[in-house]
């Protein structure tokens, strides 16, 4: 199983980082772009066959501990530097992305799982697989919205105007903002289900919580005309809230009778 | 940009003014607080929080529409005092998600100031009653008049406004109850959390059987000199199936037979026998680089000791499975005739007059010889209105992501 994960990642990251120079260099050779864009989505792909082949190894969503979301990412997040591309003709996001996407895998490589195939009975629902996947593509497209903000300060920082830029930080943000809640809701249908109560302040419920407020108050100040500028390092900062929704709560003094604490295997 | 300096107070307020409210209003609620000795609120019931509700609706509206024009009502209405909202309430939330929400001594700060109870303290109830009066303030703009293009901001605002103030509300005629049962009898009287006081509920329950599945056991290399489980080489919870292999360092074991379910017999064999009181039997052949040899090992009950392999200062252990399912056949009667059977099983409530039973857990010691399960019956009157806001939110939601592309479209 582990080989075939390494094999998996190693194909994914070779891709890219191919993908990636080819891209690079496809600003002196045209002819070069198109290679570039199939290797670097080749790498997606590699990542999402080996996702619907652990999937079926497992008989059951890979969507239970840490390391398999990190999974999901390492698939999903490239493919939003795509979008944005392709979408916006902004080039540089696709790097960010594949190089977390990267990141993600090597610490899968690092410390490599146990390969465990139950489900406890909880999770054996209808509800999971939206519920997860919802929210891992709003924590996609937040961390592309973060990575974003975060270009656009360095360039106010060096006196460099970026309207699109910023346009694309708060687009990513709303689409973002949209799934978040959503996975928010899913949530809270699945407990009433599984659980008894919509809503019980569980720790990983109050940080999903937080999370949705602070995107909430993000795009109130957008719609106040609060300065955009300014306003990207809010957005570059937001995504630290995620941050410990996702794995930060689990250290957590609150979580020790969490339901939501991932396996630590 | 204009930059024009605005003396504190002198009209129409901003984020300064709004800050300070706020700020004041947090601080306020934590001395109420303090002065009530660190009790939080009670919610009333039905239909008095429903009276509450729908009066504190009509003066938000009536509020807002009557005086819209007013420099005060159109701050109380505006974003700035709602994002500062947001902000305390987010303030509040960060620290009912850092303190552990747990009963503590009474006399301790964090009791006396609700820290260990934040989302039922009166800064909480404070904020969001303000939040409440902003949200709907400025839902009244846009309801009146109404125009379709506000149709997302009214769907998202109103939906989160019923959606919050009918959780909030509707927590005082929440009644959960864990009603415990042994198999063959009948109970009705049902306990709650933090209270060893039984209550009656409406109707009772009957326990036909209780069953529970378990994933396959899993074979573990025990070391007792460091008291630790070793992870065998390919890093997998080794499921026992026959023809299963693992392998740890210079230890191979190989499952030759596996019997779900047996007991052992005359000559020490086990032999298969009923599920009832089988356990888990598995004969294996153990490698290592001097010797081989074959041993049943099994998982023991609460009955049987467990069957180790021992081998080099080590045990091959099998232990069991976790929990697949786990589902109680009952019967569920009124006073009034009505009754139901139903399997209840994890995320497989079952409704009966108004209330929802859900299979909630049983006698983990006994594991999947338990007598006991543990049922907890829920009634909340108010979920169909909370309910209504999440799918308002969500419409709200679709309409937000598609104006949001169709605007970029504008803008490009």
């Amino acid at each position: 199983m582990i080989m075939n994960f390494n094999t998996a990642a190693e194909l994914a990251i070779v891709c890219w980082t191919i993908g990636s120079l080819l891209s690079l260099l496809a600003s002196r050779t045209p002819a070069l772009k198109l290679p570039a864009f199939l290797l670097s989505i080749a790498g997606s792909l590699v990542m999402a066959g080996f996702i619907v082949f652990y999937w079926s190894a497992l008989d059951r969503p890979p969507l239970r501990t840490l390391g398999e979301t990190r999974l999901w990412y390492a698939a999903l997040i490239p493919l939003v530097g795509f979008l944005v591309e392709y979408r916006w003709k902004i080039g540089w996001l696709k790097y960010y992305c594949m190089a977390l996407a990267t990141f993600f895998l090597s610490i899968n490589m690092l410390h490599p799982e146990v390969f465990d195939k139950t489900l406890m009975p909880a999770l054996q629902s209808p509800w999971f697989v939206p519920h997860v996947v919802v929210y891992l593509v709003g924590y996609v497209l937040l961390a592309a919205s973060s990575v974003t903000a975060l270009h656009n300060v360095y360039l106010q920082l060096r006196k460099k105007g970026n309207k699109t830029g910023e346009s694309v930080s708060h687009f990513l943000a709303l689409l973002g903002f949209v799934f978040l809640s959503f996975g928010l809701i899913f949530g809270a249908l699945w407990a009433k289900e599984a659980w008894g109560h919509y809503w019980t302040w569980d720790p990983k419920e109050t940080w999903a919580f937080l999370s949705w407020l602070a995107y909430l108050g993000y795009l109130h100040a957008f719609r106040y005309k609060i300065d955009q500028s300014k306003l990207q390092w809010y957005l570059a900062l937001a995504f630290v809230v995620l941050l410990v929704c996702w794995f930060g709560v689990n250290y957590l003094p609150s979580a020790q009778n969490s339901v939501h604490t991932y396996t630590q295997s | 940009m204009v930059v024009v300096r605005r003396r504190w107070f002198q009209t129409p307020w901003e984020f300064k003014e709004s800050f300070f409210f706020t700020s004041v209003a947090v601080i306020a609620g934590f001395f109420i607080q303090f002065a009530a000795a660190g009790s939080g609120i009670a919610i009333p019931h039905l239909p008095f929080n429903a009276i509450a509700l729908s009066l504190l609706a009509i003066i938000v509206l009536s509020t807002g529409l009557a005086f819209r024009n007013t420099p005060a009502v159109k701050w109380l209405g505006g974003i700035p005092l709602g994002l500062c909202l947001i902000v305390a309430i987010a303030f509040l939330s960060l620290i009912g998600g850092v303190v552990p929400q747990q009963a503590v001594a009474k006399s301790s700060l964090p009791a006396m100031l609700g820290l260990n109870q934040i989302f039922s303290s009166w800064p909480f109830a404070v904020t969001v009653l303000l939040f409440l009066a902003n949200l709907g303030i400025s839902l009244s703009w846009k309801l009146v008049p109404f125009k379709l293009q506000n149709l997302q901001f009214i769907l998202f605002h109103a939906g989160f406004w019923i959606a919050l103030s009918c959780a909030i509300v509707g927590s005082g005629d929440l009644q959960r109850l864990v009603v415990p049962i042994n198999v063959g009898k009948a109970n009705n009287l049902g306990y709650t959390m933090d209270s060893d006081t039984p209550q009656q509920v409406p109707f009772s329950i009957f326990l036909h059987d209780f069953s529970l599945e378990e994933y396959p056991p899993q074979l573990l290399l025990y070391d007792p000199h460091n008291d630790k489980l070793l992870m065998n080489k390919s890093q997998a919870i080794m499921e026992v199936h026959k023809g299963t292999t693992a392998t740890w360092q210079g230890i191979e074991v190989l499952v030759l037979d596996y019997l779900p379910y047996a007991l052992p017999g005359k000559d020490g064999i086990p032999q298969p026998s009923a599920r009832a009181t089988g356990i888990p039997f598995a004969k294996v052949r153990i490698n290592t680089s001097s010797t081989q040899r074959e041993a049943w090992i099994s998982t023991g009950s609460p009955l049987l000791k467990p069957d180790a392999a021992q081998l080099d200062g080590f045990y091959l252990i099998m232990v069991p499975g976790t929990p697949k399912s786990f589902r109680s056949a009952v019967t569920v009667q009124d006073e009034k005739g009505h009754e139901t059977m139903a399997n209840l099983e994890v995320n497989h409530p079952v409704s009966f007059m108004g209330w929802k039973l859900y299979q909630m857990g049983y006698d983990e010691k006994a594991g999947r010889w338990s007598k006991l399960s543990l049922i907890e019956v829920i009634h909340d009157p108010w979920l169909p209105a909370v309910y209504l806001g999440f799918f308002m939110i969500m419409a709200g939601n679709i309409l937000f992501f598609w104006n949001g592309i169709k605007r970029k479209e504008a803008v490009k």
